[in-house]
């Protein structure tokens, strides 16, 4: 299989991701970001090793795996593309803003105290 | 492949339009949600006026692993501001030590619209001028990520 039909697949494009945003990860780190079960995860890693996508080095027990950046270097700007950054900029203000409506408003957050005469918010 | 290409993000927040623009505007705020995850914003500077510079660095952290410490920044000028409602700037973004290859020149134009007490925020980002491999990524941009692994997969197989 060729490094984009392997990386076609929506499980082994997450592992793609989090090695490029993390640079080096362990098998059970890689895993730690699945609901799938582990096996499943090393069958994608398996895959993504036989394409040449990931390098994998081994540290003791452990396997390591890094991205292998030859045939994926068209892919950088890619995984750092401006959808990528602005959906997670907008999330982060959205999630900025929801904190800080709950920090000044304490009344909505003790709702279980009950004040019923007031509007319905 | 046109020469420009642009795309569309939209949101809708739970904030008045005052303040959502203050988190836009004022550069503590900004540095707060600029960056992507583990990614800091070490300078952020608003000169909040027309031909007012915006400058903003992001910086890969710790768990960003081999690139830890690379600094993207963006520099550029406001060509519009109209306070609560719109927001322009022109700006150039790039990998720093890197050459020109990884820069990338946009357009980005902020709507900001009151929808009941809540805001909308549409940004409109126009990318006038990028290298290869840049533009090959913003080729598909405004699609969900399949249509743009499709376009890139079809660019990459057409360079072999």
């Amino acid at each position: 299989m060729d490094t984009l039909s392997a990386i076609a697949e929506p499980n082994r494009r997450k592992i793609i991701q989090l090695l490029a945003q993390r640079g080096k990860l362990t098998a059970s780190e890689i895993a730690g970001h699945f609901q799938s079960s582990g096996p499943a995860v090393s069958q994608h890693l398996q895959v993504l090793k036989e394409a040449k996508a990931v390098f994998v080095t081994h540290q003791a027990q452990k396997r390591i795996y890094s991205l292998n950046p030859e045939p994926l270097h068209e892919l950088r700007g890619w995984l750092f593309d401006l959808t990528n950054q602005w959906e997670q900029r907008l999330d982060k203000l959205d999630s900025m803003l929801k904190k800080e409506k709950a920090e000044t408003n304490p009344d909505k957050s003790q709702s279980r105290k009950g004040r019923k005469n007031g509007k319905k918010s | 492949m046109a020469k420009n290409h642009e795309a569309q993000f939209e949101k809708i927040l739970d904030a008045p339009k005052d303040r959502v623009w203050k988190a836009w505007t004022d550069p503590k705020q900004v540095a707060n949600w600029w960056g992507p995850d583990n990614v800091t914003i070490p300078e952020c500077e608003i000169d909040l006026r027309v031909g007012g510079k915006i400058y903003i660095v992001m910086m890969a952290g710790e768990a960003m692993g081999q690139y830890k410490g690379t600094r993207w920044p963006m520099e550029g000028k406001f060509t519009k501001v109209e306070p609560l409602t719109r927001l322009t700037y022109t700006a150039r973004a790039w990998t720093e030590g890197q050459g020109p290859e990884t820069q990338i020149d946009q357009i980005t134009d902020v709507f900001f619209e009151d929808l009941k007490g809540k805001t909308k925020v549409t940004i409109k980002v126009t990318i006038t001028n990028a290298d290869t491999a840049p533009k090959a990524a913003m080729a598909g941009m405004s699609y969900g990520f399949n249509q743009q692994l499709e376009k890139l997969a079809k660019f990459v197989a057409a360079k072999r």
